[in-house]
């Protein structure tokens, strides 16, 4: 190690035109990838789970670094935008369980479907928008995500339904899409999460027995960050074996915390969705770091303690970076490096949110009914006429 | 700000009460006359209480959600008084019901702590978590189990967090709540159950923290909506609610929880439901309300006076189902125009039935007109809604 930063130095003292990320590249040789162990999940009414090791290549744990490190940045930018009063509303931020958003991407294909509640922030990211695109439809400009009229909760992409502000209301949602799947026939399977709190809505109950009955390709995700907004889950659930309450309908509780992890569950409940079985149930064992939202300091209904033992011990991204760098997968450095970027991104995301006009008055109307042609919508009194395009 | 070219809340009520104006030249009916002469010679012309367009000074302020809370005179009838705020108001009226009641209980989610909106505070360690305790968070749930506790006859006080979430448990109230009585031929009911819920716009509440949906629950016979105005009023209401035989909801104007502070009775003390109150007597014109929009509804009148010379007469609604029809309607005969305004959505609001309600019992109370036409003139119910 030392011999190896001793050439580095070397090497960067004299380069003189080529960047230096080239230049610690060329001068170290990482392996292409590297086998690691991880945690068994537990099963409920599955035979087989998930494999305890998987395989993690150089350039995909390179690739989860940096969305792991963007969605951090991110939230932590909206962090600070909120305080700054230049996001308003509601922002719920997903800062700690970048792993699930991640982890969970990178077990699916970019035609399968995702729907979520309102921590959603993460999964618009990995669904496939932009960063600046988040940032602008949290601050409400034309150049968010839904046109600056949704918010932080009411985000949507392609194969991403959102975003929803009402805990549960997605779960059947999610079980509907999971039948287009099915109906369309194309081998797609629906990602469809919920968490710790919403699991005692009756709704999900409503939607696991349709799934199960008519054997949907439903993966049911509940991302158990131990608190249904200031409640904790011993207080809330008879029983906290998220995994289990599908009862007819098979479980696995994951590690929400590694990304390897989670991906591996998520290849496997997929494929068994895939191979036409029914609905399975995931059980991601997670945490946020913030509270429920920017109005709870998240810290009346648990330690200071506890969240910085989770940060130390469980970071995902720290887990993560130590184990790309233990294995030779990648050096600090240019881990580093991809913190720098990504730390230019997301400021230059910020400054494009702050900046960008506020959409048009006239749309305020637009999209309450699909109606060709156009009508009037009354405003706050009789004489704000908004016009209704659609 | 684009929204800038939104009117304030002084102009919509300034223009309110222009369009009553304005259609009081159209009908030029016999005891118009009076009025229309004093209005033109006040120099209103058409369209000078329009919106200007898009006001660059105002486009930090709140438009849509603007209002003065105005307090009323202390009370001096209900004992020694505190000051205090709607919430710390609700918290008092829950306070001496567990006091009174040892079958009342307390129960939602995060009531335990204090609750979301600090209504609930310091009563699980004053009563005990056998009283005052949390449940999960299912609304259908919570209700259903309120209606469970009441038909045994506890007296249930259910929260809902917020109005907007109330919908997974309308059938429970609808279907189970509203008809246990009857259905049972006066066997069972489950009067001793009281829901309360935040209701009502808040500024940054978007779609689910601002929703008023008082109509929707107006539509069923067998329940109670009731919704005050102030911290005074909140108490006496919740009391009689609690107290009344009947299962009843209570919606709490979330934006006043802070912003309202009055002297309030610290004994119990109840305002009797299904009575509407007339808190400023007028002679031209009466203007309807309920929760927040009273106090715009008054700020509306002090403006009416003051650049129309028209005098206004303010009812509070209170009850919303059941309605008070005789304090509205004898109001409306004095005054011969009726102008109402809510949050709600207008379509389908309360205020389409206070309208046709108003409209249909003037033709058949004043015995000397028989011809629809001709009542409809001489008594000129004039009618208006704002909405908010």
């Amino acid at each position: 190690m030392r011999k190896m930063l001793a050439a580095v130095s070397r090497v960067l003292s004299g380069a003189a035109q080529k960047p230096a990320s080239r230049v610690l590249v060329a001068s170290r040789n990482f392996a292409n990838d590297a086998t690691f162990e991880i945690k068994k999940c537990d099963l409920h009414r599955l035979e087989e789970g998930p494999p305890v090791t998987t395989v993690l290549t150089r350039e995909d744990g390179l690739k989860y670094y940096r969305m792991m490190q963007t969605v951090r940045r991110m939230e932590l930018k909206a962090d600070q935008l909120y305080k700054q009063k230049i996001i308003r509303g509601f922002c719920h931020l997903c800062d700690g369980q970048e792993a699930c958003c991640v982890g969970l991407e990178a077990g699916i294909n970019p035609t399968d479907h995702l729907i979520t509640a309102y921590r959603a922030h993460g999964f618009t990211f990995t669904r496939g928008l932009s960063v600046r695109e988040i940032l602008a439809e949290l601050t409400g400009r034309r150049g968010g995500c839904a046109k600056g009229k949704g918010g932080s909760m009411h985000m949507y992409a392609k194969n991403f339904y959102g975003g929803n502000g009402i805990v549960g209301a997605q779960v059947p949602l999610g079980a509907g899409i999971a039948l287009a799947c099915k109906y369309n026939g194309k081998d797609e399977v629906c990602l469809t999460l919920y968490g710790d709190g919403a699991a005692n809505q009756g709704q999900i109950f409503e939607a696991y027995n349709m799934a199960a009955l008519w054997k949907l390709p439903c993966i049911f995700i509940c991302e158990n960050n131990r608190y249904g907004m200031g409640t904790s889950v011993e207080r809330a659930a008879a029983s906290t074996d998220y995994y289990k309450r599908g009862d007819f309908i098979p479980g696995l509780r994951v590690d929400g915390m590694d990304i390897l992890c989670v991906r591996e569950a998520t290849r496997f409940a997929a494929a068994h969705c895939r191979s036409g079985k029914g609905p399975i149930l995931m059980e991601l064992q997670t945490y946020r770091y913030h509270g429920h939202s920017m109005s709870d300091p998240g810290v009346s209904y648990r330690t200071r303690e506890e969240i910085q033992e989770v940060r130390s011990k469980s970071d995902p991204i720290m887990l993560l970076k130590d184990r790309m760098v233990n294995n030779n997968l990648a050096s600090v450095e240019e881990l580093k490096e991809i913190d720098v970027e990504v730390r230019k991104e997301i400021e230059d995301a910020a400054q494009f949110a702050t900046a960008d006009p506020e959409p048009p008055l006239e749309e305020l109307g637009y999209h309450i009914y699909s109606s060709d042609p156009p009508f009037e919508v009354r405003g706050a009194n009789q004489w704000i006429k908004f016009k209704s395009v659609s | 700000m684009e929204l800038s070219s939104l009117l304030t809340r002084r102009r919509v009520g300034m223009a309110a009460a222009a369009s009553t104006a304005g259609r009081l030249l159209r009908l030029g009916a016999v005891r118009a006359e009076g009025h229309c002469r004093r209005l033109r010679r006040a120099g209103l012309e058409r369209g000078f209480l329009q919106p200007t367009s898009a006001g660059k000074d105002a486009a930090q302020k709140r438009h849509v959600a603007h209002f003065t809370f105005q307090p009323d005179r202390e009370s001096q009838e209900h004992g020694q008084t505190q000051k205090m705020n709607l919430f710390q108001a609700v918290t008092s009226a829950l306070d001496n019901s567990l006091a009174k009641d040892p079958t009342a209980v307390i129960f939602g989610e995060d009531v335990a702590f204090g609750g979301v909106f600090r209504c609930t505070v310091g009563l699980r360690d004053k009563y005990g978590k056998d009283r005052v305790f949390n449940t999960p968070l299912c609304e259908q749930g919570i209700v259903g189990f309120g209606i469970g506790i009441a038909v045994t006859g506890a007296t249930a006080i259910a929260e809902i967090q917020f109005a907007d979430y109330i919908f997974p448990a309308f059938d429970q109230i609808v279907n189970e709540a509203a008809k246990y009585r009857y259905r049972s031929g006066d066997l069972f009911n489950c009067g001793s159950l009281t829901i309360r819920s935040p209701w009502g716009c808040v500024g940054h509440g978007g779609l689910y923290h601002s929703q008023c949906p008082e109509a929707f629950f107006a539509h069923c016979p067998g329940i109670k909506v009731v919704i005050p105005r102030s911290p005074f009023q909140a108490k006496g209401l919740l009391l009689s609610c609690i107290e009344d035989k009947n299962p009843c909801i209570f919606f709490e104007p979330k934006i006043l929880y802070r912003a309202a502070v009055e002297q309030v009775p610290v004994e119990p003390y109840t305002i009797p439901l299904s009575q509407a109150e007339v808190i400023q007597e007028g002679s031209d014109i009466t203007l309807v309300a309920w929760g927040t929009q009273v106090h715009v509804i008054r700020e509306v009148a002090l403006m009416a006076r003051e650049k129309l010379g028209v005098s206004c007469e303010i009812i509070d609604l209170r009850t919303i189902i059941p309605w008070d029809v005789d304090t509205v309607c004898k109001s409306v005969i004095k005054t011969g125009r009726l102008l109402i305004s809510h949050e709600a959505p207008l379509t389908g609001g309360f205020a389409s039935e206070i309208s046709s309600t108003v409209q249909m019992l003037h033709t058949r109370r004043n015995p000397i007109h028989f011809f629809w036409e001709d009542c409809y003139l001489k008594l000129f119910s004039h009618l208006y809604h704002g909405y908010g």
